[in-house]
């Protein structure tokens, strides 16, 4: 079972977090204060931190920096009430792996977590991913799906390959935008619901199992249908 | 392309509720452009200049009169003098005896050496006696009363008549005397007079004009400056001051009042704002836990269930108005943003072209042509690159949404004064130019869009982004009647606006 700390003095946010990691089957570790979270998260094992960029003791950029300091590369999504576009940066920069600003939606940080344990289990280069029968390979820059090759814009293949390395995962529109384009902003659900519809039409030919999915109120799933 | 519309909220409404507050500041947009520097003093003088032009004509009117007066009294002086000389001289000759006249009449000239006298004596018909006059002059009653005669007189020693104040009469012998003395010294005085009010004149006027222009130089100087201060604070900085010298006289006064009432101004401002955001913020948290709740009882419900449509509708409008508020927020994030440090060089036809791949998809879905157009030789432009992509975005954004299916969006990239111009024209029904201004100001939304999603705040934001970097916004017209928004990505020196 995944284990995230939480880093958080407000009960109310703490709550909500471990709520929302628990439906999804994560064991939360919650302190309240800079100071125990750090020596938590140098001295114990998680899979991931949530942390307040606020606390009272020690800072959350501080105790990130800290962490890296120190060697320990346990993914850390910052969790802020400052959506200053110069907090962002400030906090990737410390070290942070993700950011969110509050007030968030449970479901859109929970997906985030999973994304950052996602991308830490899977350390190792792959040379090719497969959710079914899909195949990406990431040497040749080819998709093929039921052993047909499939026309991929490099922009579709880029998104295809988000998926793939967290499929099975819900991901929400706004991280499709940020990992995929690498922007920030708020780009309106229709923009990135279209190119996901194209790269469905490429994908999920009529007569093969579906392999992209929506989820409703959330963002988007690739999985095997099997 | 119109405003983004909004579905729900009328602008009345809006004050009533959330706030429709015009962004502090607002910078005029449309034709007049967001940011053309109005050249106020162009069209002024110098209260200074035209003060000393006024007393400087005043004191010339003003020196002219006085030494007319002086020149007319001095004339009348001197006419009374040389009549009573005359008048002496008549009554000498006229006791002396009549066989010694043309003596007296020649020792008197003799002792005149500047010529300035000249006597004369006929027979009662005119034939000349003695004397230097060459001949009684005509119609001038033998009255012994002094009149002066402008011509008319002439000696006999010398070519030619002269101006001269005269007198005339019979002698108890029955001959004719006259006595003549020339006006010469009194033109002589005026003359004098009138070069002294010349010299006085232009000795005075020449260096008055230059002190008053050299005077009016400071204080137009400082209206400059005024000026050139009160142009930030057009452009909605309404953090700008007027400058106060230490002098403390009348323009200091007038900028320290202009000053209070733009603290008072900027109080209020950051008032309405403020109030404004915090509702925003402050319903962003129980919205967020609203959506979550709602979120959860959607995983609950089976699919099936008839409710989760429902539920599914309201975490529609939940997520539409977080994302209005969040709009809201962004824009006044930028308002407040002063930074120029996450600036780098942007490549802006790379940001066009990886726009242009965003928005294929979507204007393809609805049969919209999304063209673009890139000249060679584009600088690098210093800027945001996430926020200007942001811009960009929000103009693409309402041209898909405004242009009908058929139609298309072209977007036209070229260099422009040192920086480049990007035009959006999409083949929409345009802007009407009464609101090309008002779309600006947030959740405006234009009458006939009002049926269309959105939050109404898109090209708030845009123009927000465009006045954290100095850029400009023109909202226009396309040839065809469509929308043509143009950024004028052109770099400034931003350290004075910082």
């Amino acid at each position: 079972m995944s284990k995230v700390l939480t880093i958080e003095d407000d009960e109310v946010t703490a709550r909500e977090i471990i709520a929302e990691l628990g439906a999804h089957g994560i064991e939360v570790d919650w302190v309240d204060n800079g100071r125990d979270g750090l020596v938590k998260a140098v001295g114990a094992h998680y899979d991931a931190v949530t942390l307040d960029r606020m606390l009272p003791g020690l800072d959350g950029l501080a105790i990130v920096t800290t962490m890296r300091q120190v060697g320990i590369e346990t993914p850390v999504l910052m969790i802020s009430a400052l959506s200053d576009v110069d907090e962002r940066v400030r906090g990737l920069r410390a070290g942070g792996d993700d950011y969110m600003t509050k007030p968030f939606a449970p479901d859109e940080m929970a997906a985030r977590v999973e994304v950052l344990m996602r991308r830490r289990r899977s350390a190792a280069p792959a040379t090719e991913l497969r959710v079914g029968d899909l195949e990406l390979n990431l040497m040749t820059r080819t998709a093929r799906r039921a052993g047909h090759e499939l026309e991929l814009l490099p922009t579709e293949f880029r998104l295809l390959e988000f998926m793939m390395r967290n499929s099975g995962q819900v991901l929400t529109r706004m991280m499709i935008f940020e990992t995929v384009w690498g922007f920030h902003f708020d780009p309106g659900t229709n923009l990135i619901d279209v190119h996901i519809g194209r790269l469905r039409k490429k994908v999920d030919h009529p007569g093969l199992p579906p392999l992209i999915r929506t989820v409703r109120g959330s963002g988007y799933m690739i999985a095997d249908a099997g | 392309m119109p405003a983004e519309p909004a579905a729900d909220v009328t602008p009345k409404a809006d004050a009533a509720a959330v706030a429709t507050p015009r962004a502090p500041s607002r910078a005029p947009a449309g034709p007049p452009g967001n940011s053309v520097p109005i050249e106020l003093s162009l069209s002024w003088r110098s209260s200074t200049t035209r003060l000393i032009v006024i007393y400087g004509a005043l004191f010339v009117v003003w020196s002219a009169v006085l030494i007319g007066v002086v020149h007319w009294e001095t004339r009348n002086y001197l006419s009374t003098v040389v009549d009573q000389i005359l008048e002496q001289r008549a009554h000498y000759f006229a006791t002396i005896e009549r066989e010694r006249l043309p003596e007296a009449m020649k020792a008197a000239s003799a002792i005149d050496l500047q010529g300035v006298m000249a006597y004369g004596l006929f027979t009662p018909d005119g034939r000349y006696l003695s004397g230097n006059l060459r001949r009684p002059p005509q119609g001038l009653p033998a009255d012994g009363r002094v009149r002066l005669l402008a011509r008319g007189i002439e000696r006999r020693d010398r070519d030619g008549e002269f101006p001269a104040r005269t007198l005339a009469l019979y002698l108890p012998s029955g001959e004719l005397m006259v006595l003549a003395r020339g006006t010469n010294v009194i033109e002589q005085v005026g003359l004098i007079l009138r070069q002294s009010l010349l010299w006085a004149l232009s000795l005075t006027l020449i260096p008055g004009l230059i002190g008053g222009y050299l005077l009016s130089r400071g204080p137009l100087r400082r209206v400059r400056a005024i000026e050139a201060a009160v142009q930030p604070i057009m452009q909605g900085q309404l953090d700008a001051r007027l400058p106060v010298s230490r002098r403390r006289d009348e323009l200091d006064l007038l900028a320290t009042i202009v000053n209070t009432m733009l603290a008072e101004l900027e109080h209020l401002m950051g008032e309405v704002k403020g109030v404004c955001d915090n509702i925003a913020h402050d319903l962003r948290t129980p919205l967020t836990r609203l959506r979550a709740q709602l979120h959860r009882l959607r995983t609950q419900t089976a699919p099936a269930d008839a409710r989760a449509a429902t539920i599914d509708r309201c975490i529609d409008d939940v997520d539409a108005l977080l994302a209005r508020f969040a709009a809201l927020l962004r824009i006044s994030e930028m308002e407040d943003l002063r930074r120029r440090a996450g600036f780098g060089h942007v490549d802006l036809a790379a940001t066009v072209r990886e726009l242009q791949d965003l928005y294929a998809p979507l204007a393809e879905d609805k049969d919209v042509q999304l063209q673009i157009e890139i000249e060679e030789a584009l600088p690098a432009i210093p800027a945001d690159r996430e926020l200007l992509f942001e811009a960009i975005s929000n103009l693409l954004s309402n041209a898909v949404k405004f242009t009908p299916p058929g139609g298309a969006i072209r977007m036209r990239l070229r260099p422009y004064d040192g920086g480049a111009k990007l035009c959006v024209v999409d083949s929409g029904p345009g802007i009407p130019p009464g609101e090309r201004e008002a779309v600006l100001q947030r959740f405006y939304r234009s009458d006939c869009t009002r049926h269309l999603p959105g939050s109404g705040l898109g090209l708030s934001i845009v123009s927000a982004i465009m006045r954290l970097h100095g850029f400009r916004l023109e909202i226009g017209e396309s040839e065809h009647g469509g929308a043509r928004v143009s950024l004028y990505c052109v770099p400034r020196d931003l350290s004075g606006a910082a």
